[in-house]
């Protein structure tokens, strides 16, 4: 007995100097997901928190609100220190390469004033939306100044309108497509010359009946006062490699995301991010048990409430996206078809959560936030969990359906409530005839289209083999039937007196 | 030997319903021994339903499913729509008794179970695919079970068709009327419970 606490409290003892030697001991929060019944369930951490990046430890003072950053393909973060009216640049390695806070204009020194998006090219052209100063902002990679494009000109743009532009990406022909405050039309498109061609993207309204009713039966004086059926402005704009557009936004109201969620909906009406192709049109594919909302379950009550507020949203190379919720500070993962993958993060006042996040990236596999009341960028680590689903998500994406089923395996000793590993594992086992196995996972994971697909081939293979026996079944049966209907109908005819 | 042959008569009553419902009053085929069996058959049915369908046509979350609730949310609608039906029939001239309500109305369910339970059967052969079938079925269940009580009130009060209808919106309505009425009398229940305790609360402190 003696021996036995002994050995307890040094393996304790161990544990406890062990962990000391971690900066992040415990994670200051909690890792959950949502199962098919849209109750959170925990999970895995899939990142931690690694370290916080700020002005001091760059070495070029502290930030002042920085509203958004941008890593560009050689993983150098330009970090877009709004307050301060600076572009600061690093390597992947967060040494400063470059500071703009200012550049020569017509001969004359210029600053930004308040921007709020930047853009950086394939051959490293910076672009800035410049806020307060109503343009856009070209500057070579050396911070030399190219270019502004000013407010645009049409026929459809209110001439009374004052043109805030917030957030910007190019895609690879150089067409701008820009956010601006108060423009509720959908993504301005400007040509690479900065000539205005034309919205994009607008949002479908949906008419709720009810309103519309009392639409109708309102005099003109109250329907002045009630608000409009207008599409949703988005918030901010990325776009990945192959050119769709993701937009956000966070002007849903809770009553139409409370009825998305319970509908299971796959349409883009309710939607707070899109995926927008050339022309506009949504086609981000949403497949998982709910839509991709940011949290499922929407606390009506407690002093944050209501549903995610979307801000930003970060697009990987196997179509895997991260969404951020500035309300209560989480990044939601989610696979190219919709399912939710993880969820971390939070406000706080803890080393590795939020005061008020407002921008998402991704460099090197690593997920960075940029806190724009704290100054500073949590760095957040992938785990042997989060990076086991993230290459089975992967695997699975570029067709190796094998080797991602091994991975999946893998997931599920870590979390055997992972729907996904079910499904995942599931698919392979389809695609080995393996029915009845495959069945068993389907079920685990809620899927009943794959379920069916299963059943069906599972079905064939039973009816072909007990084919005589189930016919002999059937033949009885029938005869069964035959025999009872004869007794009975005699007995009822007594009885009836007919 | 009674039970019997009163389950016996519903099968006859759900395929020759006119002749049935009469007689079921007239020459009581029926009695209420049998339409306690089958209300009880029904609540057990919507149980296996709930319980036991296949996973391709079961969106319960069986973890969460509450034998009371099923067994009330049969129940209740059960006898609201008889006591509704009986306190509008005896204003409206109708010549049922409330028993005469409630066996006609138990013997009209027995659709409900005996297309359901084979169809809890075949709910674990069928594809998605080939869901059209189980939900035709089921449906086709209730819509005859419905059929069944608007002639069932129809024969026992001796309504004509029209109004049979016009009655029938009225049940549903006093139906509503009786739960708004229930609840209005718990909340008021709860708030003099309420009042009473905070009284106590306060004197107990002030002692």
């Amino acid at each position: 007995m003696k021996a036995i606490k002994t050995i307890l409290t040094i393996t304790i003892a161990c544990l406890l100097l062990l962990s000391s030697t971690v900066v992040f001991a415990a994670p200051p929060y909690n890792s959950y997901t949502y199962n098919y019944w849209g109750e959170p369930v925990p999970a895995p951490q899939a990142y931690l928190p690694s370290k916080i990046i700020d002005g001091k430890t760059l070495g070029v003072g502290h930030f002042n609100n920085p509203s958004d950053f941008f890593v560009d393909d050689n993983n150098n973060v330009y970090i877009l220190d709004s307050g301060n009216n600076r572009i600061v640049i690093t390597d992947e390695n967060w040494n400063v390469k470059k500071v703009i806070s200012e550049f020569r204009h017509d001969g004359k020194e210029d600053t930004f004033a308040n921007p709020q998006g930047i853009f950086v090219t394939k051959d490293g052209h910076i672009y800035v939306a410049d806020t307060d100063n109503g343009r856009l902002v070209e500057l070579d990679s050396n911070g030399q100044f190219v270019r502004e494009i000013g407010p645009p000109q049409s026929d459809i743009i209110p001439a009374d309108l004052i043109y805030r532009p917030t957030k910007l990406v190019l895609d690879s022909a150089l067409r701008i497509y820009v956010l601006a405050q108060n423009m509720n039309q959908g993504i301005l498109e400007l040509d690479k010359d900065g000539i205005f061609r034309g919205f994009v993207g607008a949002s479908r309204v949906s008419v709720n009946p009810i309103d519309y009713f009392w639409k109708l039966i309102s005099t003109r004086e109250q329907r002045a006062r009630m608000e409009l059926f207008i599409p949703t402005e988005y918030n901010n704009i990325y776009i990945d490699q192959d050119g769709f557009i993701y937009v956000t936004t966070s002007a849903l109201s809770e009553w139409d995301i409370i009825g998305a969620v319970n509908s299971r909906s796959q349409d883009d009406r309710v939607a707070p991010v899109r995926r927008l192709n050339l022309t506009g049109t949504d086609v981000l594919r949403r497949l998982g048990f709910h839509p991709p909302v940011g949290d499922v379950a929407i606390p009506q009550l407690g002093t944050i409430r209501g549903p995610s507020m979307l801000v930003d949203v970060n697009v990987d190379d196997s179509g895997m996206y991260s969404v951020l919720d500035r309300k209560r500070g989480r990044i939601f993962t989610y696979d190219n078809d919709g399912n939710l993958l993880f969820i971390f993060g939070s406000l706080g006042n803890q080393d590795g959560t939020f005061k008020s996040p407002v921008a998402l990236e991704n460099l090197n596999g690593e997920i960075l936030v940029l806190d724009s009341k704290l100054n500073n960028i949590n760095v957040f680590t992938i785990t042997e969990y989060g990076a086991l689903v993230r290459d089975a998500v992967h695997l699975h994406y570029i067709g190796k359906y094998n080797e991602s089923a091994e991975k999946w395996k893998q997931v599920l000793k870590y979390n055997s409530n992972s729907d996904l590993a079910y499904i995942g594992l599931g698919k392979a086992l389809l695609r080995q005839d393996r029915f009845e196995e495959a069945m068993k996972n389907f079920k685990l994971g809620n899927k009943r289209d794959y379920y069916s697909k299963a059943f069906q081939y599972y079905r064939k293979e039973v009816v072909g083999e007990k084919f005589g026996t189930i016919m002999t079944c059937i033949f009885l049966l029938i005869a069964a039937i035959v025999v009872i209907r004869r007794v009975r109908g005699k007995s009822v005819k007594e009885e009836v007196g007919v | 030997m009674e039970l019997l042959n009163g389950l016996r008569y519903s099968f006859h009553l759900i395929f020759h319903p006119f002749d049935g419902f009469w007689d079921l009053k007239h020459e009581k085929r029926g009695n209420m021994k049998s339409a306690m069996v089958i209300v009880a058959l029904v609540i057990l049915t919507y149980i296996m339903q709930r319980q036991l369908t296949g996973f391709l046509f079961n969106y319960n979350d069986l973890k969460s499913l509450n034998i009371f609730t099923e067994i009330i949310s049969v129940v209740l609608p059960f006898f609201l729509w008889c006591v509704a039906n009986w306190c509008l029939t005896t204003l409206m001239d109708g010549e049922g008794s409330f028993r005469d309500i409630v066996i006609t109305t138990a013997y009209a369910l027995v659709p409900i179970i005996i297309i359901n339970i084979p169809l809890i059967l075949v709910s674990h052969a069928l594809t998605l695919e080939e869901g059209a079938f189980y939900y035709f079925f089921n449906s086709f269940s209730w819509t005859w079970s419905v059929i069944l009580i608007i002639l069932g009130t129809m024969v026992v009060h001796q309504y004509s068709l029209a109004k049979t209808l016009f009655t029938c919106v009225l049940i549903v309505v006093g139906m509503g009327l009786i739960v708004f009425i229930g609840l209005l009398f718990f909340s008021l229940l709860q708030q003099m419970f309420g009042f009473v305790y905070i009284i106590y609360r306060e004197i107990a402190f002030r002692l």
